[in-house]
């Protein structure tokens, strides 16, 4: 299964016209997150929060729906959310714990949960994983050089960025300027090319564009909290649905694309082995499933 | 006939050490000697030569048992040596940070002399009161220290960070829930120590009480010109026993002296009782006091305010700084040295049990050696101290060298 254990696949997005304006696809990420807070599923949430420069997240304990908001679309770079999560617990005094998370982030929390090592009493207290699909990462240094070197366009001046039809898209006040993502290719980190996640499958409840139309999100529900707070924000009219074989280009499309990260990036995998590399990933001769995320 | 009685290793304590008493036809002691036998690590050597973050972080692991006045006493070291003042809001967050390790530290005393002092019929309830404690106490060192053992947070120049306005109301409202239990708690450990049926005057001494504080702890109060150590064969004048003995013998005007929580009740709140039973209730107060100090403390902290002064020049000006820190079990002196290089160049701790070793063993004295053992337990003594080394000849076992390793 290259899109891992899940329930339900829907396309879906937020009702909140101002979530819809400022979110990178659906708002999914902030809509879930703001009501699981308003709900007191959880009592704040570790996000990718504005920094000092743009584009250059640090990660925040959220408190508020506000701050929830401030978060919302995606940077293409590093932020380390989960560094974050031991501070929410501490010394922000959280009990229940909400984060956002990428797929190699998602496998971090729950490797923590099951070996909680300086980590006490701060894994059990993660209540909601709200994984977002990705398909590679770029050091802050990579993203502003592509940027402003291939794109010719001061980051400062970007208000949003985004990747979508093979292309990498920017854009400013006055234009939208895009190169094809092979261009942007050598710029990512160096785990991306070994990583088989594309899905967040450890998630409670995974999200991201590739499926739905612009401005929709595809859902991928997979723990019952996860399913179970998704419905209930569905429930309180927080969030619309459509199914899958209703939209377009649907999710035929996730799945090609999560099988290509898999069948790549195992090559990559099996080649540093065969050189001796260490890798984190077994070699596709060593397990049953080649495509499966370990 | 005299006789020598020696409990090699002293139980329910932490570290390892020697109680030897010379004993009359009566059993009665008449000579008392505690030692330290607990091996050397060398702690202080690890951290000469390093950045001065690095000594707060290896000196915490002194001891799992009271980290929190180590790691003070370190980052305090250092401020000194540093020429730092920290930020009113960083020395709130450390005091209420001991201030729980005191509540923390007392139960699990109590809980190693619950088969001294606790019967039968009421130990499942004592044992779970101070569990219920501890798990409380120890919350609030997690939340403010970032880990309740050994705390990653307690940092030079004040803490890491503040504490979020939500966790201030949360230990808020937990200490204030937790002020009857341990009122309870204190009632129970206090009766139960007075039921005990220890003999009148058990363990009480003349030896002066030392405290540099009520409960926190107070660099000023420290005179280093009035502090004298010698080595354990001078002291303990038996050459057997002077071989042995891993610690030096620290003094306070010349002569050994008792810290700890009867030494802070005695110097700062008119306490005036001795001996064992006096050291129990003591510190069984003490717990009531350190919480009502951390509830003030969280009432009055603004989590708006920095906790840390930020940027600091490690080039020291090669200042001996001195942190003193009132531990649950007495006073925790450590010194400092940063050099111009920004490198630590002198590294000294005197822990708590160090000053009370030459103390106990006489405390033990003019009773039945039967109660030695309870007089010991009385100090809550924790050996992880300043190791003395000698370097023996394999062949003939004369001594090659004698040295002080610290720590
Ligand atoms: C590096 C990266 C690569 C991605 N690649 C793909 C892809 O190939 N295909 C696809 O369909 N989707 C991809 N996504 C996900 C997509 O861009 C959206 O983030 C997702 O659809 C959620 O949109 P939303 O409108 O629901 O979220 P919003 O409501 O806009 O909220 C986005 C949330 O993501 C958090 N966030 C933003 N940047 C990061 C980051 N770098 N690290 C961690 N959290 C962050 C924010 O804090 C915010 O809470 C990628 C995301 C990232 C961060
Ligand atoms: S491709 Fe994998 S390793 Fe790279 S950022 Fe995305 S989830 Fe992490």
């Amino acid at each position: 299964m290259v899109l891992g254990t899940y329930k339900e696949a829907l396309s879906a997005r937020s009702t909140d016209k101002q979530i819809q304006k400022i979110s990178q696809d659906g708002g999914i990420v902030t809509a879930l997150l703001s009501f699981a807070l308003d709900e007191k599923i959880i009592d704040g949430a570790v996000v990718a929060g504005p920094g000092e420069d743009m584009w250059k997240p640090v990660p925040k304990v959220a408190m508020t729906s506000d701050e929830i908001l401030a978060a919302a679309g995606t940077k293409y770079t590093l932020s380390p959310n989960v560094w974050t999560l031991k501070e929410a617990v501490r010394q922000y005094g959280l009990e229940k714990v909400g984060t956002v998370a990428i797929p190699c982030q998602t496998m971090g929390i729950r490797k923590m949960q099951s070996y909680p090592f300086g980590v006490r009493f701060v894994a059990d207290k993660i209540a909601l994983i709200v994984g977002i699909y990705c398909m590679e990462n770029f050091p802050f240094e990579s993203l502003r050089t592509f940027i402003s070197e291939k794109m010719g366009v001061s980051p400062e001046l970007v208000e949003k960025m985004d990747i979508g039809k093979g292309k990498f898209w920017v854009h400013t006040a006055d234009e939208t300027l895009s190169i094809p993502l092979k261009e942007t290719h050598g710029y990512e980190q160096n785990g991306c090319n070994v990583c088989l996640d594309y899905v967040a499958e450890l998630a409670d409840l995974s999200t991201g564009s590739v499926g739905s139309p612009d401005g929709w999100s595809t859902v991928l529900t997979r723990t019952d909290a996860g399913d179970s707070i998704f419905k209930q924000a569905v429930e309180a009219g927080l969030i619309e649905t459509k199914p899958m074989a209703d939209v377009k280009p649907g999710l035929g499309l996730l799945e090609k694309l999560a099988k290509e990260k898999k069948e790549k990036n195992q090559k990559t995998i099996d080649d540093r082995i065969a050189i001796g590399l260490p890798v984190p990933y077994k070699a596709s001769t060593e397990k049953e499933d080649p495509l499966a995320n370990y | 006939m005299s006789e020598t009685k020696v409990i090699s290793p002293t139980s329910r304590q932490e570290g390892h050490a020697e109680l030897v008493m010379e004993v009359d036809d009566e059993g009665i002691v008449t000579k008392g000697r505690y030692l330290s036998i607990t091996p050397v690590r060398g702690l202080e050597k690890i951290v000469t030569g390093k950045a001065p973050e690095t000594a707060p972080v290896i000196c915490q692991r002194i001891c799992g048992v009271c980290p929190i006045p180590h790691t003070l006493a370190s980052v305090e070291a250092m401020d000194d040596s540093l020429g730092i003042e920290p930020p009113k809001a960083g020395k709130q967050l450390r005091e209420l940070t001991l201030m729980a390790h005191h509540v923390n530290s007392h139960a699990i005393h109590h809980f190693l002399v619950a088969p001294d002092i606790v019967p039968e019929d009421l130990m499942v309830t004592a044992i779970n009161s101070v569990s219920e404690i501890r798990k409380n106490a120890q919350y609030v060192v997690d939340m403010v220290a970032g880990e309740g053992i050994h705390p990653s947070d307690v940092r030079i120049g004040g803490m890491a960070s503040n504490i979020s306005e939500l966790a201030r109301k949360r230990l808020y409202t937990r200490l204030r829930a937790l002020q009857p239990k341990v009122d309870e708690h204190v009632e129970l450990i206090a009766g139960l120590v007075l039921d005990a049926d220890f003999p009148e005057g058990l363990g009480s001494h003349d030896q002066p009480t030392v405290a540099s504080d009520g409960l926190y702890g107070n660099r000023e109060f420290f005179d280093l010109d009035r502090f004298t150590e010698v080595m354990p064969e001078s002291w303990y004048k038996d050459p057997e026993i002077g071989k042995k003995a891993c610690s030096t013998i620290p003094l306070y005007d010349g002569v050994s002296v008792e810290v700890g929580p009867r030494a802070r009740a005695v110097e700062y709140r008119g306490f005036k009782e001795k001996g064992v039973v006096a050291q129990h209730i003591a510190r069984a107060l003490e717990m009531k006091s350190a919480l009502s100090r951390a509830i003030a403390i969280l009432d009055d902290l603004n989590t708006s305010a920095p906790a840390n002064v930020g940027n600091f020049d490690v080039r020291g000006t090669g200042k001996l700084g001195k942190g003193v820190i009132e531990g649950p079990r007495g006073m925790d002196v450590h010194m400092a040295q940063v050099g111009e290089n920004g490198k630590t160049e002198f590294y000294s701790a005197l822990v708590p049990t160090t000053w009370n070793i030459p103390t106990m063993g006489p405390a033990t004295e003019g009773f039945h050696h039967e109660y030695g053992p309870h007089v010991i337990r009385a100090y809550d003594p924790c050996l992880s101290c300043a190791t003395h080394v000698i370097v023996i000849d394999d062949d003939d076992r004369s001594i090659l060298k004698e040295d002080m390793v610290r720590l």
